[in-house]
């Protein structure tokens, strides 16, 4: 160690040489190895996306393409519909998150600022329902919507949404009841009637609850395949994960898997943009919600 | 503050737990659809003459079965007063869609058992039209359409018809071409009379094909024999695990015999091709190889394939050079090849049967069928004379070849027990769970085949 010192120039403080500890180092290339296992799949997805029908079937699989098959992309969008796909499943995810967000606040904030008789019971009732399985539900429910001439419409995948959701009720609720007394005080005091609180207190203070909230309501309305393969009968009214399913659906053909990632990778883009900005608006919230 | 946090982290505690439940609950009531009756069949509307109707035809989304919308517009210029729609969804929904769709009373006109569930499934849930009537009344010859009378049998139960055979699977042997050149071994033969291909000359032709080595990419096994579903296998030997009456009284077997030993013995010698002969691969091999739906003999990995027929679809991709051969003799002198017939089922629900009948019958004539064959991208049909057609579509494959084996597969064929036998689904699910100790090695089939036998007996009294 005291040729180290010896070698080193006047005035450059010690401080960075002690910053890279062996234990450093050695914590960082873990970290980068981890990061570089968890990418890994997300790479060969990428990288099978690229492939041509002959070179997927190859094995051992080749880590990059021999020759970048770009036309992939361009091929889904006529083998499976790919725009129409893409299109109807951001309708139904986009009005599912508004409808989510909205439905769930309203009611988590009644259940979170109300004290009434049976509240609690109201509550157990309301967080019992998520234990019904979709599947016990799924024929009643396809009844009343069929019985509804909704059949073949978006509205079954839609409509549900504006009803709230338990969970997300849940969530809600458990942080409107962390929000300050005071803030509403002071709101009333100033003339506020509680759908104003509701709306400029306790919404804006829940950005990262809400963010949250999007983010599921997002991600299970983009992943859901049961009910639009229930709902939905008509090609030109399929989502996502119904034409994606139809390409492995075949028990007697090898299923194209080059495209199939081609869709994975495009099917992921809107989630990974919506995590980003949300991801914000949660740091964002924080920094609000300073008062805490 | 501090206690609001910690309530904070109960509730997220909670939730976790809660979501934890619902998960749970979700795995168990998964049966519930299944179990729902039909419910109102609609009013008994069957259709006048001159009236337009729209049925409806439920299949897969997938290509091989979505190929029938193009076959409409001529149907429909040709049957004025009928319209076909044509509703899908994906493989593993189809059941679940199906019975959905019954229970809310949009019961689907025509379909086919292309789910999990078989033919024996839905004759025992009583979702099926009797056709006997209907064929009586229209005339219906099944030699007009040139299917052969045993195919008609299958889905014949106590002299009702509940099914019009459309596509014909076999199983047969596909083997690489180019392994064999490699190896100096003389390819299989395509004719089921060849009395010299017996399941030892497969054995001692696959033991030359084979090549262990440390390195994944070098090793190659000889042979990988899928010979119809796992609880069907032993039939290859000429052992019998379900007793007679099964074939006769809509797939409900009186008794089943998978502990007895002629039946373990069928299993050993097919285990034996893995542990002993060291000819065929493990499962955990194959899934390494070719991944979760594939298959590592297109992968160029194996010698000879034993399977269905299906695989040939696919084989103008293979990035080698292919042949067929007759599935070898086993021992029993009967059967040799499993067939899988796809029928065409009216569903008992059906408000238009007769347009529906006119649909299927469409569906079967020589031209469409040829048609099909094309459309498809290499469906079998069952019309033998659009069969011609079928034995010259695949690129580089001797069509003699492809007709022998399917006149072979006809001659020694039995058709799948998965079509035949009732609550299908769950015995096969329980095979392969019952089995996988024993294909990875861990257990005997001495173990196992009692508790197989249990099984099985629950399963069919449900």
């Amino acid at each position: 160690m005291s040729t180290v010192k010896a070698t080193r120039p006047l005035g450059q403080p010690s401080r960075l040489r002690r910053r890279i500890k062996p234990v450093k180092i050695a914590s960082f290339t873990a970290l980068l190895i981890t990061t570089f296992l968890m990418l890994l799949p997300l790479f060969f997805m990428v990288s099978t996306s690229l492939k041509s029908k002959r070179e997927m079937l190859k094995f051992p699989p080749t880590f990059l393409p021999e020759s970048w098959a770009w036309s992939n992309y361009a091929d889904i969008f006529e083998t499976l519909q790919f725009g129409t796909l893409y299109k109807n499943s951001l309708i139904i995810a986009g009005f599912s998150v508004f409808g989510t967000l909205l439905s769930s606040a309203l009611v988590a904030y009644g259940f979170a600022r109300y004290r009434g008789r049976g509240n609690s019971f109201w509550f157990i009732l309301l967080l019992s329902t998520m234990m019904l399985p979709y599947p016990a539900i799924m024929i009643p429910q396809f009844v009343l919507f069929s019985q509804m001439q909704w059949i073949d419409t978006f509205l079954p995948l839609i409509v549900p949404a504006f009803f709230g959701s338990a969970y997300n009720i849940f969530l809600l609720r458990q942080f409107f009841s962390t929000l300050p007394e005071e803030l509403f005080d002071a709101g009333r005091i100033d003339g506020c009637g509680e759908l104003r609180m509701w709306r400029t207190i306790a919404l804006p203070l829940s950005a990262p609850a809400l963010a949250t909230v999007a983010i599921f309501a997002f991600i299970y309305s983009w992943n859901d395949l049961l009910t639009p393969v229930l709902y939905l009968s008509s090609s030109d009214k399929f989502t996502l994960p119904v034409g994606m399913a139809s390409l492995t659906s075949s028990r007697f053909r090898i299923p194209p898997w080059h495209l199939l990632m081609v869709a994975s990778v495009l099917a992921m883009v809107p989630i990974v943009t919506l995590f980003a900005i949300a991801q914000k608006q949660f740091v964002e919230g924080i920094v609000l919600t300073g008062i805490k | 503050m501090k206690n609001k946090m910690k309530s904070k982290r109960y509730a997220l505690l909670l939730a976790t737990a809660l979501t934890g439940a619902a998960v749970l609950a979700g795995c168990g009531g998964g049966k519930s659809a299944g179990n729902v009756a039909a419910g109102d069949s609609g009013a008994g509307n069957t259709g006048g003459s001159g009236e337009q109707v729209t049925i409806s035809h439920y299949t897969i989304d997938s290509e091989d079965r979505t190929f029938i919308e193009k076959l409409i517009p001529e149907f429909e210029k040709e049957h004025p007063n009928i319209k076909v729609k044509v509703e899908k969804a994906p493989y593993e929904q189809f059941d679940s869609k199906l019975q959905t769709l019954i229970a809310g009373g949009n019961s689907p006109d025509v379909t086919s058992h292309y789910g999990y569930g078989g033919f024996a499934e839905y004759y025992n849930k009583d979702m099926l039209l009797d056709l006997t009537d209907l064929i009586k009344e229209d005339g219906f010859k099944a030699e007009d359409y040139h299917i052969p009378e045993n195919l008609m049998k299958i889905y014949t139960v106590n002299g009702h018809t509940y099914g019009i055979p459309v596509n014909m699977y076999v199983t047969l042997m596909l083997y690489n071409k180019d392994m064999f050149d490699a190896a100096g071994v003389s390819y299989p033969p395509s004719d089921y009379e060849d009395k010299s291909w017996t399941f030892d000359r497969m054995v001692e032709d696959a033991k030359k094909l084979t090549v262990v080595s440390d390195d994944i990419a070098k090793t190659q096994y000889g042979v990988d024999f899928t010979w119809a579903e796992r609880d069907m296998r032993p039939l290859y030997f000429g052992a019998e695990p379900y007793s007679e009456d099964t074939w006769t009284n809509g797939g409900v077997p009186s008794e089943t015999h998978f502990d007895s030993p002629e039946v373990i013995a069928a299993y050993q010698k097919l285990f034996d091709l893995v542990f002993k002969e060291k000819v065929s691969p493990t499962s955990e091999w194959s899934k390494s190889v070719a991944g979760q739906n594939g298959d590592p003999f297109v992968a160029g990995k194996i010698g000879m394939s034993v399977g269905g027929s299906w695989n040939l679809a696919g084989s103008n991709d293979f990035p080698f050079k292919v042949g067929v051969a007759a599935v070898p003799w086993g021992g029993n002198d009967k059967v040799r090849s499993t067939l899988f017939v796809d029928p065409l089922l009216i569903l008992k629900d059906s408000k238009h049967p007769k347009e529906a009948f006119e649909w299927i019958k469409y569906l079967i004539t020589t031209e469409v069928q040829e048609k099909s064959i094309e459309l498809s991208g290499g469906n079998p049909p069952v019309n033998t004379e659009a069969a011609e057609v079928y034995y010259k579509h695949f690129d580089g494959i001797d069509p003699e070849d492809v007709k022998k084996v399917y006149e072979g597969a006809v001659k020694y064929g039995y058709e799948s027990y998965n079509h035949l036998i009732t609550n299908y689904s769950q015995i096969n699910d329980m095979f392969i769970n019952e089995l996988q100790p024993v294909e990875t090695g861990h257990k005997t089939l001495e173990e196992v085949m009692p508790v197989i036998q249990k099984k099985v007996t629950e399963i069919i009294q449900r």
